[in-house]
């Protein structure tokens, strides 16, 4: 079977994974003591991961609008010719290679209250606390900052091959520029923009190191939320850590199914 | 409403296109001057807008803290994971692309499944069987990375063989060349591109990875994103983190540059787009 050096591992570490950490999550697999099936766990855990639940689905949907926006904006200006989309082009390239970690470090630099934007303005002292503060605005745009490069490039490569040859001749048949738009280019572009989304709000909800490092202390996200209890030298708190696990895969999952179940309906997705 | 008119054609939307393209500019590229700035001074306390006294101190403390040895470990765990999941994935998209596999729309879809999966999540429970069948921690930090990799090797190289016309290996064949020779000189050639694509996708998983990492490796295995972030979550060290967050962009970069290169020289000889033009916007479905 050619498939079977991709597909058994894959299988393999996502089964494995998601069954222990289930079985641990329900106590079955304690580090000390009897195992013993229950919801307990979820139980402890409950109002910080309602808080946590609350915040990482904010910060993920507030990430994946931005980034929607700002990556269909660049796309669109740089599939049309005009000037200084080679530079633009350029530009939104330049997150893609750029580790989550070494974006988030950089905007640590750049919106802390000792970072480079409080430092042009001027006033430290009325600078909002944007890393570390009630708000998480710099994990926002951290990954807003990252994935609008990602929407950007998949959009754009969507539209490259046919807008141009489809909007000249709506142009010809006299469409106006908000027509082409509205029955051109927003049905191409539609199925490659929210799929790219969708990827972007997945990644952001249970990626752990930009928001760890620049989000908020209290509440916690999900996976900070996790590695905390997991890492805990309390031993009991390590059922409450897979517990919180368990959900933020659950939660990934839903969006993932829930996008691809959208997706089949729109009719230009093949 | 007129007609097929550019965007640039009235002096008022020429302002608001120059300011919409600016603040575009702007987002893409100020998040990374601090790291510039930083890089470079040796001191640059609080209010001043520009370092007080320019040096090269981060690098020192930077090499100091062990950034060569991070370095090397990195480069390594991301050959490891490209070296395993490109064959891999490229067996996989061939089947896949040539419709010899049973319930194809299942096999993609467990395929694609890590993308959807929060990689904290499996991880935390593997680590107990991992530890449980006293699995060496390299080894499984190499094994969950491939297999996060592998979606996007897959992927890339599936689109290219979809795009992949066959009849150049028949010709060949016709006009006698071995199996071996049409694997060497026509197949490989062909799939270049997409190849390189596609290990590269994979190297990044490997070279940016943290999570993966902290969780098997146990702070044992310090790869290069282990003491980025060590640095980071400290205080007092932004120049330690400018050094480390930008020579940690050196080796994609080298890469991009390396395949940018090959890439041209490969153009001119063919009159036919290559299979990875296909794949160039899924190229990018990246460096998550």
């Amino acid at each position: 079977m050619l498939v079977a050096p991709a597909l058994v591992p894959t299988v393999a570490v996502l089964v494995a994974g998601l069954a222990a950490a289930l079985a641990q999550s329900l106590g079955l697999v304690p580090l000390v003591g009897r195992p013993e099936l229950s919801a307990q766990a979820y139980l402890d855990v409950r109002p910080d991961l309602l808080t946590a639940t609350g915040l990482s689905l904010g910060i993920a949907a507030a990430s994946s609008a931005l980034a929607a926006g700002v990556g269909l904006l660049t796309a669109l200006l740089v599939v049309r010719g005009a000037a200084g989309r080679r530079l633009l082009r350029f530009a939104s390239a330049v997150p893609i290679p750029v580790p989550h970690l070494v974006g988030a470090a950089s905007m640590g630099l750049l919106l802390s209250d000792s970072g480079l934007l409080a430092r042009l303005v001027g006033d430290q002292g009325s600078w909002p606390a944007l890393v570390h503060g009630p708000w998480p605005v710099a994990v926002v745009a951290a990954y807003a900052w990252k994935e609008s490069a990602f929407v950007a490039l998949v959009v754009a490569g969507a539209l490259a091959t046919r807008v141009a040859s489809y909007e000249e001749t709506a142009a010809v048949l006299g469409a106006g520029r908000w027509a082409r738009f509205r029955f051109v280019t927003w049905p191409l572009v539609t199925p490659p923009l929210a799929a790219a989304t969708a990827i972007t709000f997945v990644y952001t909800l249970g990626s752990y190191e930009v928001a760890w490092l620049l989000g908020p202390v209290h509440p916690e996200p999900l996976p900070v939320l996790a590695q905390r209890l997991f890492t805990s030298p309390d031993l009991t708190a390590r059922p409450q850590a897979l517990a919180v696990a368990v959900v933020t895969a659950a939660l990934a999952l839903a969006a993932t199914v829930a996008t691809l179940a959208a997706l089949r309906r729109t009719a230009t997705w093949r | 409403m007129t007609g097929g008119r550019r965007a640039g054609g009235q002096p008022g939307g020429r302002a608001g296109a120059v300011l919409v393209r600016g603040s575009l500019l702007l987002w893409f590229l100020l998040p990374l001057v601090p790291l510039v700035l930083w890089a470079a001074a040796e001191r640059w306390s609080a209010p001043a807008v520009l370092p007080q006294r320019w040096g090269t101190a981060g690098w020192s403390a930077a090499a100091e803290a062990g950034a060569a040895p991070a370095f090397a470990r990195s480069l390594l765990l991301g050959a490891a994971v490209a070296a395993i999941a490109t064959p891999a994935g490229a067996l996989a998209a061939r089947a896949l692309a040539h419709g010899l596999v049973h319930r194809s729309r299942l096999v993609s879809a467990l395929l694609l499944a890590p993308v959807a999966l929060p990689p904290f999540a499996v991880v935390m429970g593997l680590n107990v069987l991992l530890l449980r069948a006293r699995v060496p921690a390299l080894v499984g930090v190499v094994a969950v990375l491939v297999v996060a990799a592998l979606p996007y090797t897959t992927y890339v190289l599936r689109v290219a063989y979809a795009g992949y016309d066959t009849s150049y290996e028949e010709e060949a064949r016709l006009l006698g060349a071995t199996p071996r020779a049409v694997w060497w000189r026509v197949r490989l050639p062909l799939l270049a591109p997409a190849l390189a694509g596609a290990a590269f996708l994979a190297f990044l998983v490997g070279w940016s990875d943290y999570i993966v990492t902290v969780l098997i490796g146990g702070g044992r295995l310090v790869t290069y994103p282990l003491l980025i972030a060590s640095a980071a979550s400290g205080v007092g060290n932004e120049a330690v983190v400018a050094v480390l967050s930008l020579t940690s962009l050196l080796p994609p970069l080298a890469l991009l540059l390396l395949a940018g290169a090959s890439g041209l020289r490969g153009r001119g000889g063919r009159g036919r787009p290559s299979p990875a033009a296909a794949a160039a916007p899924a190229r990018e479905v990246v460096v998550r």
